[in-house]
């Protein structure tokens, strides 16, 4: 076998060696023969005419030998591609059609393609990444929480060791400062477990990894690891930095190790910078004094890897007794109805479920719609093959005729159809790198680092690239086989114009399929779109225009809660006191960003309803002014005064729907809530302010709690300076940060954006730009193949029909009539196709209904509209065709063939 | 081209040829004049369809080839038993003789 191959391949690549060895043996032999038969006593030249006539021809031996070393069928090969290139020449505009219609449908697909695949299926490349899932509890109120204690991370850990391998933790992302050589930057660090990256399988690129402390309660050596990225970008990939002492937040700390290319961190789309140690937390953060013995603040993350074997489905009877035993234990802070586990697959944008859900379900519908373009683009190749088909009968007639075998005639015409999808698809893979490419470049409009890393995807490429093939195969041949089954001589003295009735039908068929498709996306694309407009002109609740926000990390420049207190009180009276300024004001978070906090609230004299439902809000802390920079209306009681500080009684304003939900119309201005995980002590509400956008733009306003930023200081989160201002973002910018500066030279200042830009996130309108922009692609796209195919099949009907029409018009046929006959085949067509369309239509919006924001999935204007458009295209399609019709001049059409 | 000549059975070619660069290795002019020999000169395999016959064992590895000097110091292709090809060998050898034997009792048995 292996013999045969290595002779094979050297008769392929070595052509004219193996020729001339064949020559050389088959002349030897010849001269043999010649001496053989001269030694018997001819004369030479007798001798060689006898030679020659034993031997027979040579040729013969040649072409067998050829045929059986395989280089015949590659010189059958290049004849056959030297064919197809020449009839592709001779007809551009279809092979132009089919290539582009091709690359379109392969193009579109590889890309979204890609971005699902970000979002929601590649897993992060550690070592056996199905094994390992994220805990999470569910709490009383239905909500789900996947931040736990330190002291509740020991206790899972050493509960199941029977089901997981292993478990790590990692703190939250946070920024902390940088100083390495005296340069300050930040760097967003995650602190991990010591058997964070044992746990991982990772190996690092360089160093070492941080390993667990034996006898220490929590892992705290003084040493960092740096993300891959941040290595290369911010450190100029200097191998030399291992083992450089570098300050964190002005505690000294070796970096020991570079973590591998392509990871980020883990469960986020975020790009991890730096990994500390967890108890490293302790020394570089003031406020995770305890971190090791208090069970409230929900700081880890829990990764945990099934044992061989197990599924996050069979451990859960394990989870459900270590949640229930943690409960009772723990009343007051581990209290949860029970535990999951979530293969890490499951993450997405958003730790929400609901979100991620919504994105599962979007780009489940854009994968669709994305299959759905490759479709029609493969039934559009088709139908436009099987009109060539005909066309070509004749000459697969004559070639038969003149001796090529049938295996022959199908090998031709594959190897046309099958060039043909090779350059759709070459076509397909630049316009997917182009796509791919362009989305990777989205602005995020944050200094966050996040991860895009859309990558181009072979395995669809490669499956979409079979889906052409196939058609292109399939449709290929079928002229071949005609051509051969026919009774030759019939079909050389046919005319072209008895098409066969049966394939007209097919045709049609595939069409109105199209049109159907094609409709379908345009309606979908168009219910996208126009909720994007109404994303962009929502009511947001609070007026983004003219205001500029500045994000200050207090912690990072070393200030302690009371000094980062004085400072920001300093900072804001400052502000105040420049000129065109109208109001100022500092909070935690803004709307749509990146953080967002939600807690747990008992009620005063609310009890929630039996099925266990605790009360719980979002909030946000800010200062006094906050909300008439942010322009939110207060219905009533008042909004927070300087007089609001630490030591005066706390109290909260809330929102409308809040005030509704847990005081059911009763004035709610006096009444007292408190956080679950701080019950004795009360918050009194002393406002309710109208309802606004707060955590996400596609959740509807839920519960909303504001405090104030002087009694609720977390000093590990940055804060937000918002300015109202009528002066340009860059002298703001300027006049501000200088301002900043001269209060405190250290201060870091990021994220310096307008409140338009800051709220153009993945929880604002971002995430619909992109999917508006991708629909508005595919509906054009489905647009230009539709009418595609109802022109190819339009027009040739009617140049099958000229004949006909040469008669009807000599028996007195009026021009209208023709043209009614003609357009009577395209809308057919059309009308088939918009009813198929928007049954369709009807059914994926329903899918997306909860995506879609002001519009009902069976909004009229839009269904109506994409009608509109598709049929006026479509008809102008048919109109070509039949004004050719028109003109056609019954002598010439009779005479004619 | 005098006297009678015997169409070869399809796969006597393969086995008469195995044979014949069983002892040592040959080259194909002295294949054919071999067989002619030794089978008293009522074989006569054509060139047509002794050069195709090699090339299909040598790709089915059964024998192999290399160049060299043939007697009258020319350059000839020789071909040479491979050790699967006396396997083969052996294998042909064994159907053969049942075959015959077979044919030989239902032609004695008429």
């Amino acid at each position: 076998m292996l013999e045969d191959l290595r002779l094979r391949v050297r008769s392929l690549f070595h052509r004219k060696a193996v020729e001339n060895d064949l020559n050389d043996e088959l002349r030897f032999h010849f001269e043999q023969q010649v001496e053989k038969l001269v030694q018997s006593g001819l004369p030479p030249a007798e001798a060689r005419r006898q030679a020659r006539l034993a031997i027979g021809t040579q040729d013969e031996i040649r072409e067998e030998y050829r045929d059986s070393s395989g280089v015949r069928f590659l010189e059958t090969l290049l004849q056959d591609i030297r064919f197809a290139l020449r009839m592709m020449r001779k007809s551009p505009g279809f092979t132009a059609v089919a290539i582009l219609t091709l690359a379109l449908g392969i193009g579109a697909n590889t890309a979204i393609f890609s971005v699902v695949d970000w979002l929601i299926l590649r897993l992060p490349p550690v070592a056996k990444a199905e094994q390992i899932t994220t805990l999470e509890a569910e709490l009383l109120s239905g909500y789900y929480n996947n931040g736990f204690s330190y002291p509740a991370f020991e206790d899972i850990r050493r509960q199941s060791t029977a089901v997981f391998s292993d478990v790590a933790g990692a703190m939250d992302f946070q920024m902390d400062g940088l100083s390495i050589d005296g340069n300050n930057q930040p760097i967003w660090t995650s602190y991990v477990s010591g058997n964070f990256f044992q746990m991982m399988g990772l190996k690092p690129v360089l160093g070492s990894f941080i390993e667990p402390t034996p006898g220490k309660s929590v892992d705290d050596e003084p040493v960092l690891v740096l993300g891959y990225t941040f290595w290369k970008t911010h450190l100029g990939g200097d191998s030399r930095v291992i083992g450089k002492s570098v300050l964190i937040n002005g505690h000294p700390v070796t970096i020991i190790g570079v973590a591998p290319k392509g990871f980020h961190g883990i469960a986020s789309l975020m790009d991890v910078q730096g990994y500390l140690p967890l108890g490293m937390g302790i020394v570089t953060s003031d406020a995770k004094k305890d971190l090791v013995v208090d069970r409230k603040p929900p700081v880890l993350a829990i990764f945990a890897r099934l044992k061989p074997r197990l599924t996050a489905k069979s451990v859960q009877p394990v989870l459900n007794v270590i949640a229930q035993r943690l409960s009772t234990q723990y009343p007051a802070t581990d209290k949860c109805k029970s535990l999951f586990a979530n293969p890490l697959d499951l993450f997405s944008p958003g730790t929400d479920p609901s979100t991620s859900g919504t994105l599962r379900l979007v780009s489940a519908v854009f994968l669709i719609l994305a299959g759905l373009v490759l479709i029609l683009a493969c039934l559009n190749v088709a139908s436009l093959l099987i009109a060539r088909s005909s066309a070509r009968e004749r000459e697969m007639a004559v070639r038969a005729a003149v001796g090529a075998g049938r295996v022959r005639l199908i090998r031709q015409l594959l190897t046309e159809s099958l060039l043909l999808a090779l350059l759709g698809c070459a076509g397909g893979v630049v316009l997917g790198l182009l796509a791919s490419r362009s989305l990777g470049s989205i602005n995020l409009n944050t200094t966050i680092p996040f991860v895009l890393d859309f990558q181009f995807d072979w395995r669809v490429f490669a499956d979409a690239f079979c889906v052409a093939l196939f058609t292109a195969a399939v449709v290929g041949i079928a002229p071949a086989l005609r051509a051969t089954r026919r009774n030759l001589n019939n079909l050389l003295h046919e005319r072209g114009r008895t098409a066969t009735v049966a394939r007209q039908r097919t045709r049609s068929a595939l069409v109105v399929v199209q049109v159907g498709g094609s409709l379908m996306l345009l309606i979908v694309a168009g219910l996208f779109v126009r909720s994007l407009r109404n994303v962009e002109h929502a009511n947001l609740g609070f007026d983004p225009s003219h205001v500029l926000n500045f994000t200050i990390d207090a912690h990072e420049a070393g200030y302690n809660e009371v000094q980062a207190r004085d400072f920001f009180q300093n900072l804001l009276s400052c502000v105040h006191a420049l000129p065109g300024i109208e109001t100022a004001s500092l909070a935690a978070t803004t709307p749509m960003s990146y953080f967002s906090f939600g807690e747990e609230l008992a009620i005063e004299g609310y009890q929630p309803p039996s099925n266990q439902q605790a009360p719980a809000a979002g909030y946000n802390a800010v200062s006094p002014g906050y909300f008439e920079t942010m322009r939110i209306p207060i219905l009533s009681g008042r909004g927070f005064l300087d007089s609001d500080s630490p030591t005066s009684p706390h109290v909260a304003v809330i929102n409308k729907v809040m005030a509704e939900r847990y005081w059911h119309g009763q004035n709610p201005i006096g009444r007292h809530f408190a956080n679950t995980a701080d019950p004795k002590n009360p918050i009194e509400v002393v406002g309710v302010t109208a309802d606004s956008t707060t955590t996400d733009i596609t959740s509807p306003s839920a519960p909303f709690v504001y405090l104030p930023l002087a009694q609720h200081l977390q000093n590990q989160t940055p804060v937000t300076l918002q300015l109202r201002t009528s002066l340009p973002l860059a002298t703001a910018n300027r006049e501000v940060v200088d301002m900043i500066h001269s209060l405190s030279p250290a201060m870091p200042v990021s994220d310096v954006q307008t409140m338009i830009e800051a709220i153009d996130t993945l929880h604002g309108p971002m995430l619909f730009q992109i999917a508006a922009g991708l629909a508005a692609s595919l509906g054009i796209l489905g647009l230009a193949l539709a009418i595609i195919g109802v022109y190819g099949v339009v027009s040739y009907g009617a140049s099958q029909r000229t004949h006909e029409i040469g008669i009807r018009m000599a028996l007195g046929a009026q021009r209208v009539q023709i043209l009614k006959m003609i357009f009577g085949q395209g809308f057919f067509i059309v009308s088939g196709g918009t009813l198929l369309g928007v049954l369709a239509a009807a059914a994926i919006a329903r899918l997306v209904g909860n995506f879609l924001v002001g519009v009902s999935p069976l909004d009229a204007i839009t269904y109506l509209g994409a009608v509109f458009i598709l049929t006026t295209v479509a008809l102008l399609a048919c109109y070509i065709p039949a004004r050719r019709a028109m003109k056609v001049d019954p002598m010439v059409a009779l005479r004619y063939e | 081209m005098t006297g009678k000549r015997i169409d070869l059975p399809q796969g006597t070619l393969d086995l008469l040829i195995l044979r014949t660069v069983a002892l040592e290795p040959q080259h194909g002019w002295a294949i054919s004049e071999r067989i002619h020999q030794i089978s008293s000169k009522v074989l006569q395999v054509q060139q047509g369809s002794l050069y195709p016959a090699l090339h299909r064992l040598e790709r089915r590895g059964w024998i192999k080839s290399r160049w060299g000097a043939s007697e009258n110091n020319r350059r000839a292709k020789y071909y040479e038993l491979t050790f699967s090809g006396r396997k083969q060998l052996e294998a042909e050898k064994t159907e053969w003789e049942k075959l015959t034997a077979a044919v030989a009792q239902v032609l004695e048995s008429a």
